[in-house]
């Protein structure tokens, strides 16, 4: 690596002292006909030549031009003009191209380049200033509903969020299904992508289909997104640009929450009235199931410091704004960058630093990312260098968890509603209300305790760079090596005050957790230090806390060496065949390590170093090597320009399979017809301008199985004593002939342009099988093992994407502009099979608020995968719930009953974007729906009472809706209405029933969602006469600013499903657990500046 | 395409041989890919001695706690959290199973005996066989029909259930043969250090190999065929039994540290204090029916056996030093916290300290199993001989449990010996405490005072003689209003991984009735064993 950094020093130097070679200089404008305005990034080139330039932001460009050479103007979207400048100004104008589809330049594989009339499988490039409008933090955001087939989740909200990026539905049962991030060529750990500065991007090709990545092989089959890193202007003058954006986050969409009852928790006697038999206030419950608000002053807790203290009290009515939502702040976002890009046609440079700094919506909630990013070129003759190398630094101050190991959130759910949350902020005063030894709570834990005692500090530091030699020796021939290199050092220190609990606390039974609970009857409550050390991709996601084997999802948390060599032929036959052949060489090595340290017996209670600890440590250390060595080829053949033939084959050794099965093969064949161009008929029509039709059969491949899958012996827990030690049989056994995952895709597909451009559409339909899944199933602990990795499971998934993108109203100078598009994807999956005799396999498990199990995300044959499985109430043949005749409460039945599927079916995108003179309005809106998800939360809101459904009924005894009793016998039911009403309203029933069993909390997670709105202002023109600065442009932007939700979903976001606890870490989504944060709304200005 | 073909062959060729050692991953760094005879050995004895010490990873609690519970010997305070699986005898395929733990432990016995075998160790090879006949007994006697001749063997992942009575059978045969090993074995090497049990000593192994068949003779007691077991014992009679002077206790070196998963002796890590000085497990208090009895029986292990409270205030005898208990599922005691310290724990007799031993198979045991063969003519000597083992038994649990009688009117109090007050205690002219007194029921004798010795380390074995004799009589039932019928479970139900994995050979053994279905030698035929 260090060898790396020296070459790439070396060539940043050469690079500032670059020479522009001068000859007859041509200079010019570029300016759009539809709109007059100047275009920037426009190609400019001497036909014929290699030697050429783009023009700069104001749409100008300078270039040295042979006396009588032509110059060819060339941009994205716009007809190819050619001219030849008689003077030393030439001024062009270009116009929309009536058949732009196809010139579009498409990035595949490897960083391939081709035109996107030779592409036989659907793609979408989106620019990097199009995702970058709403100036989202991490890039990935700004695609989100842009991208037919690319569904992007955002998972985990706050300072340090978290994205799933997913092509095409779920196809591997175990196995990685998120997209491969590919970046200037080269695959990349997800968290790379995400921690680069968006304006950094020059585009994203997105690759839906694995037949796409095909040249990938065994990392192809998820699909890719291709990013592409800006490189340095054309036109020799440097260009700097400050961008600073600021933007505010408030909690959104709540669950919902009921603000009219106090606090009761079951105690009965004395706490219940003796005459109505209804539940009297209790002082130091967390459950709200208590007496409607009525407005006395009521206790609340024991009272202080002793039994003679302080005694707090507080009207017995709801608070004025809910306490769930006082507690949160409004969240910071200041983003500040600047870059500077200088080049001619064949030097470039460039180089860009970012800083973000964000308060979140939790109190003392932080984080800081800094980039820093470099990139050169530069040719000599038939050799060309280029590199980008980039540095990111991110740091993440955030809550713990409370000393019984639960989330902030669940406590704050807890918090009755006629109290300040606010006025429990004192925590360390230990006289306060708010000290842990005088909080009113005997039940649930103070936020802010967590938030002053419990932190958890992250620190992150990656490295990416590559480097690019290329060597043209003669017209026909590249021979190109790329090495490239990501990695990254995550440290993270989790810290946890001691409590000690005055003796008073500890000898009340109301009292504070002390006094009632039996895990926190002792005295002291030690303190608490974790150290996370991990060397990998910088994201820490390979450590283990329990074991030395480390967590693999896909290929995440490794570093990656990769060193490509390819050498591509391509020549033009009789005119008419242009052909290309790429033969290359891949390896890579992929490592990480990681070593982590815990102490829960720290010595002085807020002293958070592992020395200081009594006892041992709990020390954890792994390895983790993956290597691959590749081959590959890709033949294209193209006829007329209208006629593509492309096949692809790659193999692959790969280190993590048996030494007997590591070579593998994955072949793609493709084929692409431009009918428009070959048939005489179709051609100059004033209708179909453009119309594109491929086919694309692939193979490709995913090895599932972690590194070192084979049989080892772990050390006996509680070993060693002093020297003795001992070994046991890892209980996961590892046959000796596991296989990759095969997955076989084809894909038909059209593209089409109408009306002069004015219309595009496509559409494509592809089915893909997967078979031979790495599963890590149980087993019957009688075979000697609790679990084997076994190669079996076969899933179809198959669907549609559909776009369109259509110009309303074309932009004039004077005039409004209108372009509208949308994209629509179906997906949908079938479990084929899984082992001989099983039927489901469980992926994840779904607890309640009781750490009841009460179900999970499972495969299942004949269904789509994954698929949501809970416990329900019993139900008649047509759906309605049986009650006990006696007292009204519905029966549960114990077997899991299928829900529906966890990923959605359908996604859409929309968007708008109107525009006059300088103002522009976009506006992105997406929608998903067909799938459900089981909120935990609502499990945990109804058992504390602070939901609103649990007052739905205003906490009276109500019929449950569409009940039936059975009148007949269990063997011959007879199902008749139920008029029963349930016996009790409020806790007996609440706190008890709904709350054990899944079903009450599983919703619909569709949704609507106003993704982006972003108001531009391009200000250039005001400012064109300044010295200094050339352009400036100012927006207001917003993100996720309207959520719509079905009826039925009550307990927020469902977007934030993710995996709950235990299971499959990677494709269990399906659940919202109690951690997750309500996701927040964003709104923002943006300016930008450039010199 | 062929071209193509060609080329990347010829660059294959070329780079295969180096490829071949880069992409080889056969040594894994994290853990290692194999083990020595002594690891293994060390491992499985620790783990195996774990298990019946109440150590598991299992829910809901600590392994075999539950019979503590049932048999009136413990009782759950139930002042923190509704506990229904105890109270209420609510027992389902999650909750108290040990078949897991079992089994894995059995695989890794049985993956040592393999190593000894292909290394040609006979007696570390006759240690596994008796290791796997100890942990094989508690499927059998916990779940009657278990995979025993098709498990471990990773070309079949569903395993067939054999019959328990087979499976004891064979395990007779797996002793007789390991006994046999090691005496035809002098010469070979023997363990050393690694053995946290006997520290090499072979004979011990014998002894013990001898205890477990007499264990699972005596098992036997109310089949046909048992009188025709005394032949079977007498193969190997003169190895001797494990007695008050050596039993099967495991010692690695435990130590008061929570590093590793816990380095405490596994009934200290179940029941007793952290490093922090935390309680483990305060839910486990003393049950009235075992104090009742033990100040019917004068017995001074009741402060061994109990910690001792202080009667709480507004009761008769406030402020007395006293042994205090409840009824399991209790009502009256359900608001009770540990706060007020009113309930009696887990005596100093059980939990001695984090470093000590933890008990396999205990000298009384064996001594009270040979009591009861000599009166059924198992091994020979009759009722004299049984008097004796009898007597050295209760003995080796005073001694065990440190349990003194105070010198009558001594100020400051002084005590008799555990080895001086043991006579005083048997020789009581009570029935089930003096020989003499109890002749007229010596198995009640005998399984009555089994079931105090055994109190704390061998709780399924008091279940075991539970549900075989009856004894000892009158194990009241919860009082939990909510407890199911009015019975004690008779056995567990099959483990829930084994209807997720191996659903159709668990099927085959039809519908399990934890309060009827019982096992093998379980020969009582009504819902309740203690009527008889």
């Amino acid at each position: 690596m260090k060898k790396l950094l020296l070459v790439s020093l070396c060539f940043l130097m050469l690079c500032i002292t670059q020479v522009f070679a001068q000859n007859r200089t041509v200079t010019g404008t570029v300016t759009a006909k539809e709109d007059g305005l100047p275009i920037p990034g426009v190609t400019v080139k001497v036909k014929g030549t290699t030697n050429g330039t783009q023009t700069n932001t104001a749409g100008k460009y300078s270039l040295s031009v042979p006396a009588g050479a032509t110059l060819s103007f060339s941009f994205i979207g716009y007809g190819t003009q050619d001219h030849t400048p008689t003077g030393a100004t030439e001024n062009v104008v270009l116009s929309l191209s009536s058949n732009q589809l196809g010139e579009v330049v498409v990035t595949g594989a490897l960083g391939i380049k081709k035109a996107e009339r030779e592409v036989g499988y659907a793609t979408t490039l989106i620019t990097g200033s199009s995702a970058d409008q709403a100036k989202p933090i991490d890039p990935i955001n700004g695609l989100t509903g842009k991208v037919a087939g690319l569904v992007i989740q955002q998972t985990a909200t706050g300072v340090d969020p978290s994205v799933r990026i997913n092509l095409r539905g779920n196809r591997s049962l175990l196995g990685n299904n998120q997209a491969l991030i590919v970046l200037d060529g080269s695959p990349v750990p997800t968290a790379i992508l995400s921690n680069l500065n968006p304006d950094d991007i020059e585009s994203f090709n997105v690759l839906n289909g694995s037949g796409a990545a095909a040249l990938y092989g065994s990392q192809a089959s998820n699909g890719a997104i291709v990013v592409t890193t800006k490189r340095g202007t054309a036109g020799g003058k440097p260009i700097i640009t400050y961008n600073n954006s600021l933007q505010l986050e408030q909690v959104a969409n709540f669950p919902q929450l009921q603000n009219g009852f106090g606090q009761y928790g079951g105690e009965g006697s004395p706490y219940v009235n003796p005459l109505t038999a209804q539940p009297l206030h209790v002082p130091y419950e967390n459950q709200e199931y208590g007496p409607a608000f009525d407005g006395s002053i009521v206790p609340i807790g024991v009272p202080a410091n002793s039994p003679d203290g302080p005694q707090l009290t507080a009207p017995y009515a709801a608070a004025s704004k809910l306490p769930v939502k006082a507690f949160f702040v409004t969240g910071v976002t200041e983003q500040n960058d600047v870059s500077f890009r200088q080049g001619d046609a064949n030097n470039y440079f460039g180089i860009s630093a970012r800083n973000v700094n964000v308060t979140g919506t939790t109190p003392d909630d932080k984080s800081m990312t800094t980039n820093a990013r470099v990139s050169g070129g530069k040719t000599y003759g038939i050799f060309k260098v280029d590199f980008t190398a980039n540095y990111t630094k991110n740091t993440i101050n955030q809550v713990g968890a409370l000393p019984d190991g639960s989330d902030l959130y669940i406590n704050l759910l807890q918090f009755p509603a006629n109290l300040n949350i606010k006025n429990f902020q004192d925590v360390n005063n230990p006289t306060s209300f708010a000290s842990e030894n005088n909080y009113f709570s005997a039940y649930s834990w103070n936020p802010y305790w967590a938030i002053e005692n419990s932190r958890n500090v992250v620190s992150r530091d990656q490295f990416q760079g590559n480097l690019n030699l290329t060597l043209s020796p003669t017209k026909w021939m590249d021979i190109a090596y790329r090495v490239s290199d990501n990695f990254g050092v995550y440290r993270a220190k989790d810290t946890r005050a001691e409590i000690d609990w005055s003796p008073y606390a500890l000898t009340i039974p109301e009292g504070p957790l002390g006094g009632v609970n039996e895990a926190y009857f002792n005295p002291t409550v030690k303190g608490v230090v974790s150290d996370f050390i991990g060397y990998g991709d910088g994201t820490g996601g390979l450590i283990n806390t329990t074991g030395n084997t480390p967590n693999f999802n896909g290929d995440q948390g490794l570093s990656r060496l990769e060193g490509t060599a390819t050498i591509n032929f391509h020549h033009t036959f009789f005119n008419d065949f242009k052909t290309n052949l790429l033969l290359g060489n891949d390896i890579f090595s992929e490592n990480g390590n990681y070593t982590y340290d815990n102490s829960n017996s720290l010595l002085v209670g807020n002293y958070y170093n592992i020395n200081a600890i009594g006892g041992s440590p709990t020390l954890q250390q792994a390895n983790a090597v993956i290597r691959q060595v590749a081959y590959f080829a890709d033949a294209q053949i193209t006829y007329k320009g209208w006629a593509t033939l492309e096949g692809t084959l790659r193999n692959d050794r790969d280190s993590r399979l048996p030494a007997a099965n590591q070579s593998f093969y994955y072949p793609s064949v493709k084929a692409v017809f431009i009918p428009t161009d070959a048939i005489p008929g179709l051609k100059n029509n004033n209708v179909l301008d453009y119309w594109k039709i491929y086919a694309d059969l692939s193979r490709v491949g995913q090895i599932s199985a972690p590194p070192y899958s084979s049989n080892s012996y772990n050390v006996t827990t509680g070993f060693p004593y002093g020297s003795l030690g001992a070994l046991t049989v890892n209980s996961t056994y590892y046959p000796p002939n596991l296989k990759p995952e095969i997955i076989s895709e084809t894909e038909f597909g059209t593209e089409l342009g109408l009306f002069k451009d004015r219309l595009h559409l496509s559409a494509d339909y592809y089915y893909q099988k997967s078979r031979n899944q790495t599963l890590d199933v149980t087993v019957s602990p009688s075979t000697g093992y609790t679990n084997t990795l076994i190669n079996a499971g076969e899933v179809d998934s198959y669907g549609g994407e559909f776009s369109a993108q259509a110009i309303v109203i074309p932009k004039g100078p004077n005039t409004v502009g209108w372009t509208v598009g949308g994209n629509f994807a179906i997906n949908d999956s079938k479990v084929v099979s899984l082992l001989p005799g099983v039927s489901q396999l469980q992926i994840s498990q779904e607890d309640n608020i009781n750490n009841g199990n009460i179900g999970g995300v499972f495969a299942v044959v004949g269904k789509s995968y994954p698929q949501l499985e809970v416990t329900d109430y019993n139900r008649d043949p047509k759906g309605n719930v049986i009650v006990n005749g006696a007292n009204g409460v519905p029966t549960v039945n114990p077997n899991l009953v299928d829900e529906g599927r966890t990923t959605p079916k359908y996604s859409l995108g929309l968007n708008s974007q109107v525009s006059y003179k300088f103002v522009t309005l976009n506006v992105v809106a997406d929608y998903r729906a067909g799938n459900v998800v089981y909120n935990e939360i609502g499990s945990a809101m109804d058992f504390s009472g602070s939901s609103a459904s649990s007052a739905a009924a205003g906490r009276q005894i109500f019929v449950y809706p569409g009940s039936v009793v059975n009148t007949g016998t269990s063997a011959a039911p007879v199902y008749t209405p139920n008029t029963t009403p349930v016996f009790k309203g409020g806790w007996e029933y609440w706190s008890t029933t709904p709350v054990n069993v899944g079903s009450p909390y599983v919703t619909s997670a569709a949704f609507w969602e106003i993704r982006e709105v972003s108001l531009a202002f391009n200000l250039n023109q005001f400012v064109k006469n300044t010295k200094f600065i050339k352009g400036l442009t100012f927006a207001l932007t917003g993100r996720n600013l309207f959520l719509f939700l079905p009826k039925s979903e009550q307990w927020g976001d469902p977007e934030l499903s993710d995996v709950a606890s235990g299971g499959n870490g990677i494709n269990a989504i399906g659940a919202i657990t109690t951690n997750q944060l309500p996701s927040p709304r964003i709104y923002g200005a943006d300016l930008q500046v450039t010199f | 395409m062929k071209k193509i073909t060609l080329i990347i062959a010829a660059i294959s060729a070329i780079g295969l041989s180096g490829c071949k050692k880069y992409l080889d991953q056969s040594v894994n760094p994290n853990s290692p890919s194999v083990t020595t005879l002594p690891f293994s050995l060390t491992g499985t004895e620790s783990i195996m001695a774990a298990i019946p010490n109440g150590l598991a990873q299992i829910t809901p609690t600590n392994s075999y706690v539950q019979y503590g519970y049932w048999m009136g010997v413990w009782a759950v305070s139930s002042g923190f959290i509704v506990q229904p699986n105890l109270s209420q005898y609510v027992t389902n395929t999650n909750d108290f199973q040990v078949w897991t733990d079992l089994y894995l432990n059995l695989s890794n016995i049985n993956s040592m005996q393999q190593l000894a075998v292909a290394q040609k160790s006979p007696n570390y090879q006759a240690i596994a066989m008796i290791m796997k006949a100890y942990d094989f007994q508690q499927l059998v006697d916990n779940y009657n029909d278990v995979p025993y001749s098709q498990a471990f063997n990773t070309s079949n992942l569903f395993p067939a259930y054999d019959k328990g009575p087979a499976i004891y059978a064979d395990l007779l045969k797996q002793l007789d043969a390991a006994i046999a090993l090691i005496n035809s074995s002098s010469s070979a090497a023997v363990p050393a250090g690694d053995d946290v049990i006997f520290g090499g000593n072979m004979t011990g192994w014998k002894k013990f190999a001898n205890s477990l068949k007499l264990r699972i003779i005596m098992r036997q007691s109310n089949l046909a065929g048992f009188s025709a077991l005394t032949a079977e014992m007498a193969t190997t009679l003169s190895e001797g039994f494990l007695d008050g002077t050596l039993e099967a206790d495991a010692q690695p070196g435990y130590t008061l540290n929570d590093a590793h998963g816990g380095q405490e002796s596994p009934f200290w890590l179940a029941y007793g204090t952290n490093q922090n000085g935390n309680a483990e497990n305060i839910l486990v208090k003393a049950n009235t029916f075992e104090i009742n009895m033990l100040h019917g029986f004068n017995d001074p292990r009741l402060t061994a056996l109990y910690t001792t409270v202080q009667e709480p205030e507004g009761t008769a005898n406030a402020g007395a030093t006293v042994v205090r208990g409840l009824y399991l599922g209790d009502p009256q005691l359900s608001q009770d916290t540990n706060a007020a310290g009113s309930l009696s724990a887990i005596g100093p007799g059980l939990l001695k300290s984090a470093s000590m031993p933890a008990v396999v198979f205990s000298g009384y045991e064996s001594l009270f199993l040979q009591a009861e063969a000599a009166v059924d003519g198992i091994i020979p000597g009759g009722t004299g001989a049984a008097k004796g083992y009898y007597e050295a038994a209760i003995t080796a649990s005073f001694i065990a449990t440190g349990a003194e009688y105070q010198v009558p009117g001594s100020s400051p109090a002084a005590y008799y010996t555990p080895l001086e007050s043991a006579p005083m205690y048997y020789n009581q002219n009570k029935a089930n405490v003096g020989w003499n007194a109890s002749t007229g029921n010596l198995e009640q004798a005998i399984i009555t005072q089994k079931y105090i010795a055994l109190n704390g380390y061998s709780l399924f074995e008091i279940y075991n003689d539970w549900r075989r004799t009856g004894y000892p009589l009158n194990v009241p039932r919860s009082l939990d209003e909510a407890a199911i019928g009015t019975n004690i479970p008779v056995r567990l139900y099959y483990p829930q991984i084994e209807f997720n994995t191996n659903g159709k050979n668990v099927a085959a053994e039809g519908t399990i009735d934890p309060f009827s279905s019982r096992v093998f030698w379980d020969t009582n035929t009504g819902s309740d064993a203690s009527a008889h």
